[in-house]
């Protein structure tokens, strides 16, 4: 039985030890995303007129997007200077990730597709620094030419495409992948 | 305990009856003969070797392994018979005046099979002991898997399998079961490392093990809840007994991927004041760089680890202790080409036959990568008794910090993506009473014992697991009956778990929890009937449970890697399997191997379900997945077989057939193990040259199509295709030739075992079913693997 005895003293000792062990589970930090983008905004604005611009806003872009905001109303056969804003409002202060990108071009790409695809023209009108074959389009501005009325969407897709940036939209993945309503009266 | 060490001291014994004798000698001009034979034919020892110590003199054998030692003086000496491959002896000889010459022989035991021995005499663990289907895997069988991870290491029995993501992540595989369905247990320590996530291998140096053994099935009786798919037990080598320094070098070198491993282990055992004191240090270096398939090589599939353990013994005559610290820490990069960013990625990537990104080899790794770190802290004690029996108490901390990250586009971030930090503190108590004789000549064996559990979970980052809290306890009881013939085990188990997890609210900032908790019983029965001296049949049914795991509850996050937006279930309950399984075992002549069948059924089997309806997050759409409870059952059989076509050549099949169904949703499980047949051929020579133990193998491992996949469908959702039950169908069936050439060889004092093999000889590209990246590339290409061993002693060490 003597040894049974020692057990019991094991015992309470490994039970202390347990017992000592802090309670670090009970603060929940805040889910925080390094690379969450909350916020795309689209400035178009008109090449003739340029006090004449039209915004649309797409929220909440890393939970649950909020569209209600997220039409561009363009008028018939009208050139436009398009500029296209990236925000993450979930940091503090918010941080504007369309500098980053611009900081970091020679990995990214703008990719705008309408649909149905004669709503408008776009050509991106901005260069990186990649070395020969390059430079490529960045498309952090743009030209958008519309046609006659209709409507659809313009989906806009941020490519990153680190050391393998080609001029396509095929190397890497998307870090953005949104649609606009487009309406053109 | 006691047996085997009877056992080993009559083995002792064995070896130490003398049969060399000595005639008369003349001063100084006495001749000592003798011969030196090998145990296992009697055949002579050519070349072997006997060396008098205190003369440092010494002769050669020749080719009917006689030698002779002219001009010995009278005295006592120590002769000191020796040949590679064959276990070193030493032996007293007392040379009188008149003795002229010897007279009979001494006999080597072959290296290997002295290992054999140690195995069934010292090293015969608890576990060897249960009725339970096991394999496992030691010696020579063991260091051909040397280099590889513990997931792919087991790959070579029947019924085990892995699931990989990539190259360098990969995960055993019982019968169809994974993750937190098998129990690992590293050092006697149960082995917690986030074992829920299908990218995450388990954080054990496999240069630990001297022997691997896996439990197949339902092994909750001994080890705790959870174990309904099996046990793997990391056994380390047995702590020194004979005084003085001694250790072992390990190098491994392979083609592919420029791999490069070295581990060592030096170890002792000191005598006088201290004796009953023993140490061992280890340590493990692997570096890997792009591995290559067939005709491209895998962006940024780098891998790092790094450990080292330390281990202190005091063993009493009645008591011992011990304590143990090990540290795993790895660094695993992920192949850049399977980091899509949504489901459009995903499809692009499906479509292209081969990844856009193709570079040249390098040793880089960078984003998107896992960096995790293992450590063990182990204290055990126990007290013996011839009466009493063995009590066992231990006591274990494990802390394991896992960090993942993801690509990062545009913030430059350098934090991870996720961080998670599980502390496991656990504390058994077991009771082994001593071996009770009945008068029926039967023999009553068994334990009874405790199993406590407490874990925290820290979280940090992206959400994909809470914080958590948990304390589970276990009461267990086996007996075991032996008469003649027959051994009959029963087993019983109770369980309570209990389980709170934190969450935060981000509107309000406050922190919430949610509790659980279960409660179960299970048993077990074994019937074991040795039909003849070489045949056996062993029947088992058992019972066991798993109590869902926080993954499974509270999951809900983006899985990047796994391309998938996983919910959890809080309202799982718990899955409870109910397995069978029979083995014929026959050990002849010619032929040994054993087959076995086996049924688990698993009523409440969680598993991930996708979902109707895609998610839409900021990089566009992903599948989603929700846990989800089914009744499964898996079933199948294991088949090894050896065939001695001669005395040199063996033929030796693996064959694993396994056959999973979802009864709710009547249709087939996804990630099921394919079925496979495992042959090869090998020739043995017992020495040519210096060489000893000199063989070659050629192999042949066939891996089925998975035709018993749920169905691949597609369907047009708001422009988005929408895939269900997988993305890709799974991949055609492959032959994979490997081939070997090992031998031992004498260095110096030490022998050396050196191995080459080849491994996708034929340089095929294939993709296998059970690997998460097979959307993106290719299996690996041919690799060739050098591997050294050297053991070494320093003193009088042996």
């Amino acid at each position: 039985m003597k040894y049974f005895k020692n057990q019991l003293i094991w015992l309470a000792g490994v039970a202390l030890l347990a017992g000592a062990c802090n309670k670090d589970e009970q603060n929940v930090a805040p889910t925080d995303d390094n690379e969450a983008i909350t916020t795309a905004t689209l400035t178009l604005t008109n090449k003739a007129t340029p006090t004449e611009s039209v915004t649309a806003t797409i929220e909440n872009l890393n939970t649950t997007p909020d569209f209600s905001n997220a039409t561009l109303n363009l008028k018939a056969n009208t050139a436009y200077t398009g500029v296209i804003s990236l925000l993450d409002k979930t940091k503090t202060p918010v941080l504007d990730a369309t500098t980053e990108i611009r900081e970091k071009a020679n990995e990214h790409l703008f990719v705008y597709t309408p649909t149905p695809s004669n709503l408008l023209t776009i050509t991106l009108t901005d260069i990186d620094t990649n070395p020969s074959p390059g430079p490529y389009p960045i498309g952090l501005t743009t030209e958008m030419k519309t046609g006659a009325a209709g409507s659809g969407k313009l989906k806009v897709v941020l490519r990153h495409q680190p050391n393998a940036k080609n001029g396509t939209a095929a190397p890497g993945s998307s870090d953005l992948d949104t649609d606009f309503t487009v309406v053109v009266k | 305990m006691r047996n085997f060490w009877r056992i080993s001291l009559v083995s002792g014994l064995f070896v130490s009856v003398v049969s060399l004798s000595l005639a008369q000698s003349i001063t100084c001009t006495t001749k000592l003969s003798g011969k030196i034979l090998g145990t296992e034919n009697r055949e002579p020892l050519i070349g072997a070797t006997v060396y008098v110590r205190e003369l440092s003199t010494g002769a050669v054998a020749d080719s009917s392994g006689f030698f002779q030692i002219d001009r010995v003086c009278p005295g006592k000496y120590t002769l000191v018979y020796q040949f590679v491959g064959y276990k070193t002896r030493e032996l007293l000889v007392r040379v009188t005046k008149d003795s002229v010459v010897t007279g009979a022989s001494v006999q080597l035991a072959p290296e290997n099979q002295t290992l054999q021995e140690v195995i069934v005499t010292e090293h015969r663990s608890e576990a060897q002991q249960l009725l339970q289907t096991q394999v496992s895997l030691s010696g020579a069988a063991l260091d051909q898997t040397r280099g590889q991870s513990l997931g792919e290491s087991l790959k070579s029995l029947a019924g085990l399998y892995s699931i990989q993501t990539g190259p360098s992540i990969s995960k055993p595989v019982i019968h169809g079961l994974y993750s937190n369905r098998i129990i690992i247990l590293n050092n006697g320590i149960r082995q917690e490392d986030q074992q829920w996530g299908t990218e995450h291998a388990p954080q054990v140096d496999q240069f630990l093990a001297a022997r691997l053994t896996v439990i197949k099935g339902a092994a909750s009786i001994r080890y705790g809840s959870d174990a309904i798919g099996g046990v793997i037990l990391v056994e380390p080598k047995p702590m020194p007994t004979q005084v003085g320094i001694g250790g072992e070098v390990n190098v491994v070198g392979g083609t592919n991927g420029g791999l490069g491993v070295a581990s060592g282990m030096l170890e002792g055992a000191f005598d006088k004041k201290l004796a009953g004191l023993s140490w061992r240090l280890q340590g493990t270096v692997k570096r890997s760089g792009y591995v290559r398939t067939p005709n491209y090589y895998l962006e940024n599939t780098s891998y790092h680890e790094n450990n080292f353990s330390g281990d202190l013994h005091y063993d009493h005559r009645n008591w011992g202790t011990e304590v143990f610290y090990s540290q795993f820490d790895t660094k695993v990069g992920l192949f850049t080409g399977a980091q899509v960013g949504s489901l459009a990625d995903l499809y692009a990537a499906i479509s292209s036959p081969q990844p856009l990104v193709q570079p040249g080899f390098s040793y880089a790794l960078d984003r998107p990568y896992q960096d995790v770190q293992h450590d063990l802290l182990k204290v055990r004690a126990y007290i013996h008794g011839a009466k009493g029996g063995t009590l066992t108490a231990t006591f274990a901390r494990q802390q394991n910090t896992r960090r993942e990250y993801d690509y990062v586009s545009f913030s430059g971030a350098l934090n991870p993506e996720l961080y998670l930090k599980l502390v496991t503190h656990t504390t058994d108590l077991v009771w082994e009473h001593a071996p009770i004789k009945t008068k029926t000549a039967g023999q009553w064996s068994g334990s009874l014992g405790f199993n406590g559990i407490t874990q925290g979970n820290v979280r940090q980052y992206l959400f994909l697991i809470p914080n958590f809290r948990n304390y589970g306890a276990g009461l267990f009881a086996i007996e075991r009956y032996a008469v003649g013939p027959w051994t009959v085990e029963g087993g019983l188990r109770y369980d309570y778990r209990w389980l709170r997890a934190y969450f935060l609210d981000e509107a309000t900032k406050q922190t919430y929890s949610e509790t659980h908790n279960w409660q179960n019983a299970n048993g077990s029965l074994g019937v074991a009937y040795q039909l003849r001296p070489d045949l056996t049949l062993t029947a088992n049914l058992s019972t066991a449970w798993r109590a869902p795991n926080v993954a499974d509850l509270y999951s809900n996050g983006l899985h990047q890697s796994a391309v998938a937006y996983e919910r959890g279930n809080p309202n799982l309950q718990p899955e409870q399997a109910y397995n069978g399984n029979l083995v014929l075992a026959y050990a002849g002549k010619r032929l040994s191997g054993e087959i076995g069948i086996y049924n688990n059924l698993i009523n409440n089997y969680i598993y991930l379900k996708p979902d109707s309806v895609p998610i839409i997050r900021q990089r566009g759409a992903f599948p989603s997945y929700t846990y989800t409870q089914v009744q499964a059952t898996f079933r199948g059989i294991d088949a090894t077989l050896n065939y001695k076509l001669t005395d040199q050549l063996t033929l030796t099949t693996k064959n694993s057939l396994l056959y999973a169904y979802n009864h709710t949703d009547h249709g087939y499980l996804v990630f099921i193990p394919p079925n496979r047949s495992d042959n090869s051929l090998r020739y043995d020579w017992s020495r040519v040259g210096k060489l000893a133990n000199l063989y070659v193998s050629l192999t042949g491992l066939y891996v089925a199509r998975q035709n018993r996949a749920p169905a691949v469908t597609t369907r047009q959702e708001n422009g988005q295709i929408i895939f269900t039950g997988d993305f890709l169908a799974p991949p055609p069936a492959y032959f994979l030739l490997g081939a070997e050439l090992g031998f031992m060889t004498q260095v110096g004092r030490q022998s050396m075992n050196v191995s080459l093999s080849g491994s996708n000889l034929a340089n095929v590209a294939y993709r296998d079913y059970l690997n998460r990246f097979r959307y993106f590339a290719d299996e690996p290409g041919r690799n060739i693997l050098l591997k050294i061993k050297l053991p070494f002693s320093v003193g009088k060490h042996s």
